[in-house]
């Protein structure tokens, strides 16, 4: 038995199925062996015919890869087929007699580290600038759609061969004068520089910042899902509300939306399928239609609460 | 023209209003929806919006320009939403500009955006099969000949396939 008892029970569960494999023939026995060298923990998906899986890889930076194998049945015969998340593959050296999967991933291995310097411009923009589409940014494409602020959109293709130099760069929406800029300043494009520093400097402007999801999600949990705002504006017709937070919040677990009543009253209200019972209004919730239920007489207890 | 008569009866902003239509406008500034560019005016009130027909659609090629007024309660109370002349070719759509689209009217709701209104005319120009008027065009236009407002229909939508 093996001593390190913390495997998960897909790779054992993968690995009883293995073992059981192996017993019947000579190809499962020689891929099984072969994954056994690489070692089970990498490993994070299995084809039940031992054909296909794939192997979870950190670079140097510590990003995380996915290298996918293809095998064919006269495997190794005809080398293994690879994929991953990378600009471009690196020609396999492949020995039908000696070569085995360790060696695969040695080579991609070898190939992460000749990509260090790409990603890391690629993980500089998607850090420091609004690139478009951001969430999920891709390691394979040297793309990167970016916001230059006033509807224009700044498309910069990144040299994978030699990421610190000039990339190639495109503009699309109203552009100002900014392509005419990229023109006339490319030369002072810097080697020394980091990407987005380079940028601000040729176009001789900052650039918008992104935006951090966590920002995000606070915000929607505080901005009232109606008129936007955190805080009813100062209003002598609002009275009592004038500048109050979002008080009412959707009880859609899923949802949770929140509202200032005072947004939510005036909704339900402009609809007519809003019901009403002695002072509350039933209706919907305008973003997931679950039912809602508002006060509409607390703007006495407001001021209430601020005599005492 | 029939067109523009409505807006000059709408009442300015409301603070409300125009805080959101604020926000809406950096959130499009940030992050547009494709097909569409916003002509920058100093109007919050009045958005005229560039239209490019889907690529691979009976529209492809086409520009066309929406004219978008709000209302003084927005959002409780929908945009006006028109075409300018010359209005698309499309079974929904009225020689006046006018578009039949139920979000447009009844079943707008505070949670929808300028771009979300935006992105569903295009899905309804995109899925169109042939460019024609809406078979009652003559007589609803000649209805509307005093400058009223598509909000001042009571609408049909009798068919959500186009």
């Amino acid at each position: 038995m093996n001593a390190s008892g913390n495997k998960s029970s897909q790779e054992s569960v993968g690995r009883a199925r293995c073992e059981e494999l192996a017993k019947s023939s000579s190809f499962y026995r020689k891929v099984y062996s072969e994954i056994e060298e690489i070692g089970w923990e990498p490993l994070r998906r299995l084809g039940g015919d031992l054909t296909f899986f794939s192997f979870h890889i950190l670079d140097k930076k510590g990003r995380a890869h996915i290298l996918e194998i293809q095998l064919n049945r006269d495997y190794p015969k005809s080398p293994p087929s690879v994929s991953a998340d990378v600009p471009y593959m690196f020609a396999l050296e492949w020995s039908t007699t000696s070569s085995r999967l360790k060696d695969v991933m040695h080579q991609f291995q070898k190939h992460l580290d000749n990509l260090q310097e790409f990603w890391s411009v690629l993980d500089d923009i998607d850090k420091s600038l609004c690139v478009v589409d951001a969430k999920q940014p891709s390691r394979a494409s040297p793309v990167r759609r970016i916001h230059a602020g006033n509807d224009c959109i700044l498309i910069v293709h990144v040299n994978f061969n030699d990421p610190k130099s000039l990339p190639e760069c495109r503009f699309i929406g109203h552009m100002n004068n900014l392509h005419m800029l990229w023109r006339r300043n490319s030369k002072k494009w810097s080697m020394e520089k980091s990407f987005p520093e380079n940028l601000e400097c040729i176009l001789g402007t900052e650039l918008p910042r992104p935006q951090g999801l966590h920002d995000e999600n606070d915000q929607q949990q505080v901005d009232c899902g109606i008129c936007y705002a955190q805080f009813l504006p100062t209003d002598e017709e609002l009275g009592a509300r004038s500048g109050t937070r979002t008080d009412y919040t959707c009880e859609n677990m899923s949802c949770n939306k929140s509202f200032h009543s005072l947004c939510l009253t005036d909704w339900l209200r402009s609809i007519t399928t809003t019901r009403q019972s002695f002072d509350v209004l039933f209706g919907n919730c305008p973003y997931c239609s679950d039912p809602v239920a508002v006060k509409i007489n607390n703007m006495n207890r407001v001021n209430k609460t601020n005599q005492s | 023209m029939t067109s523009s008569g409505a807006p000059s009866r709408n009442k300015v902003l409301s603070k409300i209003a125009g805080n959101r239509l604020q926000k809406e406008l950096t959130e499009w500034q940030r992050n547009p929806p494709t097909g569409f560019k916003i002509k920058v005016t100093d109007n919050l009130q009045r958005w005229i919006i560039e239209v490019m027909g889907a690529p691979g659609t009976l529209y492809a090629n086409d520009t066309y320009q929406l004219q978008v007024d709000f209302p003084e309660h927005y959002p409780m109370e929908s945009p006006q939403v028109i075409f300018l002349p010359p209005a698309p070719l499309h079974p929904h759509i009225y020689s006046n500009g006018h578009i039949c689209l139920d979000i447009l009217y009844d079943s707008w709701s505070p949670a929808m955006t300028v771009s979300s209104i935006c992105m569903s005319i295009l899905s309804m120009l995109s899925s169109s099969t042939e460019k024609q008027r809406p078979t009652d065009n003559d007589r609803y236009v000649k209805n509307c000949k005093n400058g009223r407002s598509p909000k001042e229909t009571r609408w049909w939508f009798h068919d959500d396939k186009v």
